[in-house]
């Protein structure tokens, strides 16, 4: 391979790419054209630096290795803006997905709140437990002073299918 | 017993790359009744040609196989070179080894060198049964239809009348000029676009060999080539066209108003009006949706009856319809503009500071809704911050997949024109993807927009967002610079790109005229023959064969036209032989057949058969186009496609299931 990196001295590792591929349902990002459209519209940006279009690049170059170790897949907020406007169908989001999932296969370090993500679903149902609201003018507001129906937690059958389906994947 | 050749193409290494030519031409030796089996590297060339016409001779052949690409490509080639050896072309078989064979296995030589020897031994079994058969002749019409009164029907239609022909030129609207007429400027010279294109609108409506039918619309096509006979109908003006001086004291008084079609709805018109400024012909025309005494009752209002001092309006004006015989057509019915507010992220029509690049047309036009003065049309102010957005339903697989091929250009044009206009303070960015300028001049314009401090950022925004006070912002990734941008513009203009007409569903049906994947009309033939539909007879100019610029646009007019002279300069065409035929014994009378065909080519007669009446089919040659579709209707298997019998693909399927020798 003729290419390198010359920040970092990285090769394109071609293997793990086609590896990479086998794992994703369409190959339709090899189409990316680079219009920045998922970049200019990404939630993630502007926070945490997130940069989808430099990572459909590096995926069809072949650094899939150094974007696996990488923070950054972490950073995506799922909200699949780049799935609806991308031109070209070869959206962001789905690589994301991969990456994350080779992440813990290799079992590299998971941002904290991803593993409390988990054990909330487990405990109330809910990715987000519901929340206290204080306004500026010091007023607090709950579900039950807003009339917002009670939230019901999970029976301990949910619990123990969705550690099931949990060990499953 | 027949005495055949066999010739195997390698076809440079297209069929010989994959396809083992020796072993396939050795196997052909072997088959029954080939007396000589040869292969070339271009059986297409002159050399191969020759060689074919000189192994006739030698050997005495009366039968020939070639095996080499496509007969869509080649087989006229071939048929007349074993004409020239003096026989019956259609004693010829082609066998089709590079798109059936070689481009689609070229992952697997062996086995496609053995569909390839199946190929052949099919081919060998047909043409043993081929019959000689004589080319048709008929006389043809010396009139042309021209479909479509856009600069590629106008172009067409002045270069056919100037050569002597007639023609009928048949537009939907009102006045003919098209989308060229709602141009203001052309690039790359920046000329105007009304003074290149009236005079030719003028000379169109003038010429003494071109009968222009505005408001009308082609119903009925049938015949074929030589031989079309179309039904045209003129919907009504409601205006009398012989008496209409088109001096408009008819529209100052119509109190109902109507977004003006021209000026792409961004300004009102009345219920009765002229289509455009420069309209050709001038006539007033009143819009029965909108006209109070139309849309009612035949005694209100009537104001434009009072003001009209030639008494030109007339209430009740009926269809005409018209039946025309005519040789050859050609349909240039143009694109249509792509509908951006399918893409609800840009806010196109729920924002009125984004607009199309054809609606900042008008707006740049002198006869446009703001009289040439370049204003955001959502509060009248001179832009401080113009925006263009490009590639917008263009390039994008959830819309149109195809480049629209004017947008870049169309959007250079427009940021040139807005900086020679609002001066060097107005700020003008370009985002774009791709910048296209491929043209003759085109490079060079797009340098001269960049001497010209319009700014251009390589990246597309993701959506457009507008603040309560009805201004713009949007985020834009540049990956030029690597930044996220904010750019906050009073006006966005989207390169909205060229789509096909909705009409051509219609039409494609009616014409008998193939689309492409990309909805478009289909040539014949992407590079050889490119001006010509697959039907004969019917030709293609313009953006309905796929977007282009006006440069592209008029070149193919003028190419169509060239091709319709060369058919129609002949008295006498000659039509293929490939007809069905009724073998009178068998004919029930039973007249399945007579509905089936497409063509209207069968008609049923009653003869006096052993002293009694019986109906039998007949088949009006000239109109046949041999589809087949009577053949397999038949139940007594009276009907037979000459040159594809049930004998000739039954010994071909026999051939391809027997054990090879």
């Amino acid at each position: 391979m003729g290419l390198t990196d010359l920040m970092s001295m990285a090769k394109p590792n071609m293997d793990a790419r086609e590896n990479f591929l086998s794992k994703l349902s369409s190959r339709e990002f090899v189409n990316c054209f680079q219009c920045l459209k998922c970049t200019s519209g990404c939630t993630a940006l502007k926070l945490l630096e997130l940069k989808p279009h430099e990572i459909v690049k590096l995926v069809n170059l072949g650094f899939v290795d150094e974007l696996a170790s990488s923070d950054i897949i972490w950073t995506c907020v799922t909200c699949l803006k780049c799935v609806q406007r991308c031109p070209q169908k070869a959206s962001p989001y789905h690589i994301i997905m991969v990456l994350r999932n080779m992440a813990v296969e290799k079992e590299a370090q998971i941002p904290e709140e991803y593993l409390k993500t988990v054990s909330r679903i487990l405990e109330t149902g809910l990715a987000e437990a519901p929340q206290e609201v204080t306004t500026r003018k010091m007023e607090v507001f709950d579900r039950k002073s807003l009339n917002l129906p009670k939230i019901t937690f999970p029976r301990e059958s949910f619990q123990v299918a969705f550690m099931k389906i949990m060990e499953e994947k | 017993m027949p005495r055949i050749g066999v010739y195997v193409c390698h076809c440079g290494l297209n069929i010989a790359g994959v396809v083992d030519v020796e072993k396939v031409t050795e196997y052909a030796e072997k088959l029954q009744d080939v007396i000589v089996a040869k292969h070339y590297v271009y059986m297409c060339s002159e050399t191969g040609q020759r060689m074919v016409k000189e192994d006739i001779k030698a050997h005495n052949l009366d039968r020939i196989v070639i095996a080499t690409c496509s007969p869509r490509m080649h087989e006229e080639t071939f048929r007349r070179t074993v004409a020239e050896a003096g026989l019956n072309p259609y004693l010829l078989e082609i066998v089709n080894l590079r798109e059936h064979v070689s481009w689609v296995h070229s992952e697997e030589p062996e086995k496609a060198t053995e569909k390839a020897k199946d190929l052949v031994k099919m081919g060998v079994a047909r043409v043993k049964l081929l019959q000689p058969l004589e080319k048709r002749r008929v006389s043809v019409e010396k009139n042309v239809l021209v479909v479509g009164g856009g600069i590629a029907g106008i172009q067409a239609s002045l270069d056919l009348a100037d050569a002597g022909f007639r023609v009928y030129l048949v537009e939907k609207a009102p006045s003919i000029g098209g989308r060229m007429a709602q141009l203001d400027k052309t690039f790359p010279t920046l000329d105007c676009s009304a003074c290149i294109l009236t005079p030719k609108m003028v000379d169109a409506a003038r010429h003494p060999n071109i009968i222009l039918l505005t408001n009308s619309e082609v119903t009925n096509v049938s015949g074929f080539v030589g031989n079309y006979e179309v039904s045209i109908v003129k919907k009504p003006r409601y205006v009398d066209e012989e008496k209409c001086v088109g001096c408009e004291l008819c529209t100052q008084v119509c109190p109902v108003k109507v977004p003006d079609k021209f000026n792409e709805g961004l300004s009102q018109t009345h219920a009765i009006s002229i289509y455009s400024p420069y309209a050709v012909p001038k006539i007033a025309i009143i819009n029965p949706n909108h006209c109070l005494r139309l849309k009612y009752d035949k005694d209100v209002c009537g104001k434009c009856l009072e003001a009209c001092e030639a008494k030109a309006i007339n209430f009740e004006q009926q269809p005409e319809e018209f039946r025309l015989k005519v040789g050859a057509i050609i349909l240039a019915v143009g694109a249509e503009i792509f509908d951006a507010s399918k893409m609800p992220e840009l806010r196109y029509k729920q924002c009125k500071n984004v607009v199309s690049n054809i609606e900042f047309e008008r707006i740049l036009n002198a006869s446009g809704p703001t009289k040439g003065e370049i204003i955001n049309p959502q509060n009248g102010a001179v832009p401080k911050t113009l925006v263009f957005v490009q590639c917008v339903g263009s390039r994008d697989k959830r819309f149109h997949e195809h480049c629209c091929r004017v947008g870049c250009m169309t959007t250079l044009k427009q940021a040139i024109l807005v900086r020679e206009r609002l001066g060097e303070n107005v700020k003008i960015y370009v985002c774009f993807n791709d910048m296209r300028a491929f043209g003759k001049g085109y490079d060079e314009f797009y340098r001269r927009a960049r001497e010209l401090d319009i700014d251009f950022v390589a990246g597309l925004p993701s959506d457009i967002r507008s603040a309560p006070e009805g201004s713009l912002y949007f985020d834009v990734y540049d990956k030029g610079t690597n930044k996220l941008l904010e750019i906050k513009p009073d006006l966005i203009v989207l390169a909205s790109g060229m789509v096909p007409n909705t009409d051509l569903e219609k039409l494609s049906a009616l014409f008998h005229v193939s689309r492409s994947n990309d909805g478009f009309l289909l040539e014949a033939h992407p590079k050889l023959r490119p001006l010509e539909s697959l039907t004969a007879g019917i030709f293609i100019a313009g953006s309905c064969q796929g977007p282009k610029d006006i440069p592209d646009t008029v070149a193919q007019a003028s190419g169509a036209a060239a091709k319709v002279i060369d058919l129609l300069a002949k008295d006498v065409i000659e039509l293929e032989p490939l007809t069905a035929v009724i073998d009178k014994n068998l004919c029930s009378g039973c007249q399945i057949c007579e509905p089936i065909c497409p063509f209207l080519a069968i008609e049923t007669k009653t003869e006096i058969v052993e002293g009694t009446e019986k109906a039998k089919a007949k088949v009006i040659e000239a109109m046949c186009q041999g589809c087949g579709l009577c053949v397999s209707a038949c139940p007594t298997k009276a009907i037979k496609m000459q040159h594809y019998t049930d004998e000739q693909f039954l010994a071909q399927v026999k051939a391809c299931c027997s054990e090879r020798r």
